[in-house]
């Protein structure tokens, strides 16, 4: 260890996996040069994922079968808020879309700043151009579609980077298993009144990334979980 | 006709409200299990009675007996489709707390090893 990271002891990323077994050793042993408390929840995947986290030297935990991404956050949460000394948290993307420089300004900003959760946006400080133009429209109609999500002058709900403090992985119960978790951990931020704040962060497409994300499609079952999912919290 | 179509649309609404609000107690369970009957009974009467389902058709202002029938239906298939999604959708989050216990715990063992 590092005696840059030795700073960094009290903050663990979360990285939900899924078939990753090509990129998450890189992704995962990268990211701990800079944060040594990692923890990948493999969420059943088929290939050797397992394999690669471990020999990537990081935490695991393994969903008897596969939830979704959701469900994979959740866990990864619940098991880094077991953890002594854990104060951040972070949710990390498996396919090397995230810059770990990120995650290092995200959490000076709650270390220095009266915030609970800060998400990364796409769409600030002109770094959008990166992003592909369907994905834009898409992830702007969203925004746009969301009273809540406008009023809490959030710009790009559905990114993956996340940083928080141990109130808000205290409070945390993400029920939604699949992709519509963005919309309810906006539902969460709204509802528990956590002080929120974005953080300009740039996403990086690559071929890998484009062929995993998630299909535009996809936007429907969100929209349907997302009218059904204040009923289910009660 | 036209009064008939709002009543029901409208108590179709009411319906699907009332067993959201009141889901998963013992009191709309049974009145999801008397509504069940009751659509039984009276699909076996109209099978049995098609000239009476008529008569009560003319009343309420409908032509035909069977359409009457088939208005009951999309309103007990559009309930029951709704019902069985939220259903399915409590099973689910049941099935991720129970599959998230038992990795926590394979987890924790792992790391004791």
């Amino acid at each position: 260890m590092t005696s840059g990271a030795t700073s960094n002891d009290d903050v663990w990323l979360v990285i939900p996996v899924f078939n990753e077994a090509e990129v998450i050793r890189r992704v995962a042993s990268d990211a701990a040069k800079t944060f040594p408390n990692i923890v990948c929840v493999d969420d059943g995947s088929r290939d050797d994922s397992t394999g690669e986290i471990i020999k990537a030297g990081v935490r695991l935990v393994r969903h008897p079968v596969n939830l979704g991404q959701g469900a994979a956050i959740q866990t990864g949460v619940e098991y880094a808020r077991a953890q002594p000394g854990a104060k951040y948290f972070v949710t990390f993307d498996a396919d090397g879309q995230h810059r770990v420089e990120d995650v290092v300004a995200m959490i000076d900003r709650l270390r220095t700043e009266p915030v609970d959760i800060v998400v990364g946006t796409r769409f600030a400080e002109g770094r959008s151009e990166s992003v592909p133009f369907v994905r834009r429209m898409a992830l702007r109609t969203i925004v746009f579609l969301s009273p809540r999500t406008r009023r809490m002058g959030l710009t790009d709900a559905h990114n993956g980077l996340r940083a928080f403090n141990k109130t808000v992985a205290d409070q945390l119960d993400l029920m939604m298993s699949g992709m519509s978790h963005a919309s309810e951990f906006v539902a969460l931020i709204d509802h528990h009144h956590w002080r929120v704040t974005e953080q300009p962060v740039t996403i990086l497409y690559t071929d890998y990334s484009r062929a995993k994300g998630q299909s535009l499609i996809n936007g429907v079952n969100i929209v349907a979980d997302g009218l059904l999912h204040t009923r289910m919290r009660k | 006709m036209i009064w008939f179509q709002i009543l029901a649309i409208l108590g179709l609404v009411a319906l699907v409200t009332f067993f959201m609000i009141h889901r998963g107690t013992a009191r709309s369970s049974a009145g999801v299990k008397l509504l069940f009957v009751a659509f039984v009974v009276f699909g076996v009467y109209a099978m049995l009675r098609q000239d009476d389902v008529t008569w009560v058709a003319n009343k309420i202002g409908i032509q035909r007996g069977l359409d009457l029938v088939l208005f009951l239906l999309v309103i007990a298939f559009a309930f029951t489709t709704v019902s069985t999604y939220l259903r399915f959708r409590e099973l689910e989050i049941k099935y991720a707390r129970l599959a998230r216990a038992v990795a926590l715990q394979n987890a924790e063992k792992q790391s004791r090893e």
